[in-house]
């Protein structure tokens, strides 16, 4: 245990480096934001769909610029490039679990990043005019859960991420593996669109499934869409979901790698 | 010919990599069909914005993804422009005595890009079978204007990017805005959206000349008079003019990068 918080304190401080990349990222999340708030509220010219109203939209879009970097499933770099160029058999002969040891550092990167962005965006969406901007949390109580969850979604995030390194091993594209999964996680958890603006029976779905608990469920706490006893229960939940999914994950990745071949080199 | 050799160049060396060019194609396209099944959903849920409906958005997605991947597939050496500053390609170029314009374009064709180009024209006509047009003569002449003004209107604004990051050399974000966030507005009627943003991307970056207008030609809907929607993807076109004048002017100031 202590190695993996020293590999995800060592990749927290480099992250933390990258001051000017997050800086121009900050720019552009604020672009989308604005855009994707015209867009929705050009649909929602009616001002309410089902108890989802335009404020209330407002702030899950900001949100989700906020915390973009959590949300966002991907993978580093240099996971597939180890895989790919063979350098990941070094890591086989080190006496630490390369599951573990990859799920760390990703976890430290995404943290140092979304610390980076977040408070900016959301101090000035906070300024912004109703209708536009970011509104405060409904109730104190809902601000903790939203927290709670918030940090259960970065776990979740990185580990349907982790999904994708299975898949690197078997086709040898990063590309093709990262896409597929970080495209059908982000359709189904409200990247493209914000889950309450979905079909209705897509939505009942999406909350059996895992992926809307990475970022939909802790922002509609924050906007009060979700009431805090419901909170209580899909939270528990979620913790199920992240269970089975680290589990299965591993699973995979155990599998895919007793069939691991290096050629040489 | 020069660049049927770059064509062939290009060509070759993408297919020596066969599964990797299908892999990479493959996930373009399924980023877009993410984003197609995106706007089904909302108007599955909403029905309409403003007056359009969801064929009419889709063949505006179905005319940005084939042109956008169209000229990004052909003028990717504009759009990776701060690669041939860095690595000093650019220099070499400036001394052989073919021109420049020609160079850049050959430098770097990705094939790649064309499944999107194809899943763009394939869309296109799904919308265009469902949307129940009166079909005249005019209406074709202006729907085959409207794709070649959005290639053009498109490298314009990757020519203007490569333009101000012979300044700046890195590539920044905002250019990056500017080409991706022109794509992303272009995906529905941008007349829906707040009017200065519509003007915005009206006047200035003529991506309405491409979108909405020839739209509202095809369909009838809108309060435009039709003349000035049907001649607007000509009118459009001009963009790029500019651009490459800007572009132009750029390079006369260009001090090599040291490399």
């Amino acid at each position: 245990m202590k190695s993996y918080l020293g590999i995800f304190k060592m990749e927290f401080k480099g992250e933390l480096q990258y001051r000017s990349k997050a800086i121009s990222g900050i720019f552009t999340q604020f672009f989308w934001g604005i855009l994707q708030i015209l867009l929705y509220a050009a649909f929602m010219s009616d001002g309410m769909v089902d108890g989802f109203s335009i404020n209330q939209m407002a702030s899950y879009i900001w949100l989700g610029q906020a915390f973009f970097v959590m949300r966002y499933i991907t993978l580093p770099n240099k996971v597939g490039d180890q895989i790919i160029d063979g350098n990941v058999c070094y890591k086989f002969v080190r006496p630490i679990n390369l599951y573990n040891q990859w799920y760390s550092e990703h976890l430290g990167q995404k943290i140092a990043s979304t610390l980076l962005r977040f408070p900016i965006i959301i101090i000035i969406a906070l300024f912004l005019p109703a209708g536009l901007g970011l509104s405060m949390p409904v109730s104190a109580l809902a601000f903790v859960l939203f927290l709670i969850s918030l940090f259960l979604g970065c776990f979740l995030s990185v580990s349907i991420s982790m999904f994708a390194v299975y898949f690197i091993f078997k086709t040898l594209s990063t590309k093709g593996a990262v896409t597929l999964v970080s495209t059908i996680s982000g359709l189904l958890g409200g990247m493209y669109i914000p889950l309450p603006l979905m079909p209705d029976i897509l939505q009942k779905v999406l909350n059996y499934l895992p992926f809307r608990y990475i970022s939909d469920f802790p922002f509609r706490i924050y906007i009060g869409n979700v009431s805090i006893n419901e909170a209580l229960i899909q939270i528990g939940i979620s913790l199920a979901w992240l269970l089975i999914i680290i589990v299965l994950g591993k699973l995979l990745m155990n599998r895919a790698l007793k069939k691991t071949i290096i050629q040489g080199g | 010919m020069l660049y049927s050799k770059y064509l062939k160049m290009h060509f070759k060396s993408t297919f020596q990599y066969r599964l990797n060019m299908f892999i990479t194609s493959f996930a373009q396209i399924i980023i877009n069909i993410g984003e197609v099944i995106a706007v089904w959903m909302l108007f599955d849920r909403f029905d309409s914005v403003g007056q359009w409906t969801f064929y009419q958005s889709l063949l505006m997605m179905g005319i940005i993804f084939t042109t956008f991947s169209f000229t990004e597939c052909f003028a990717r050496g504009y759009d990776e422009f701060p690669k041939l500053i860095k690595s000093g390609q650019l220099d070499r170029m400036l001394i052989r005595p073919v021109n420049l314009h020609y160079q850049i374009f050959g430098s770097k064709i990705e094939f790649t890009k064309l499944g999107r180009t194809f899943l763009g024209i394939v869309i296109s006509v799904i919308a265009l079978i469902n949307m129940n047009i009166d079909w005249n003569i005019w209406k074709v002449l202006v729907l085959i204007a409207t794709f070649l003004c959005g290639i053009v209107v498109i490298f314009g604004l990757f020519v203007f990017s490569a333009g101000v990051s012979i300044y700046t050399i890195e590539n920044l974000e905002f250019l990056n805005i500017l080409t991706n966030g022109s794509k992303e507005i272009a995906y529905y009627p941008i007349n829906i959206y707040n009017k200065w943003l519509a003007r915005f991307f009206t006047f200035v970056i003529p991506i309405a000349c491409f979108n909405y207008l020839p739209l509202s030609f095809i369909t009838g809907i809108g309060i435009l008079p039709s003349w000035l929607c049907g001649t607007a993807p000509l009118l459009g076109m001009f963009f790029v003019v500019p651009c490459i004048l800007f572009f132009n002017f750029s390079l006369r100031k260009y001090q090599s990068s040291g490399t």
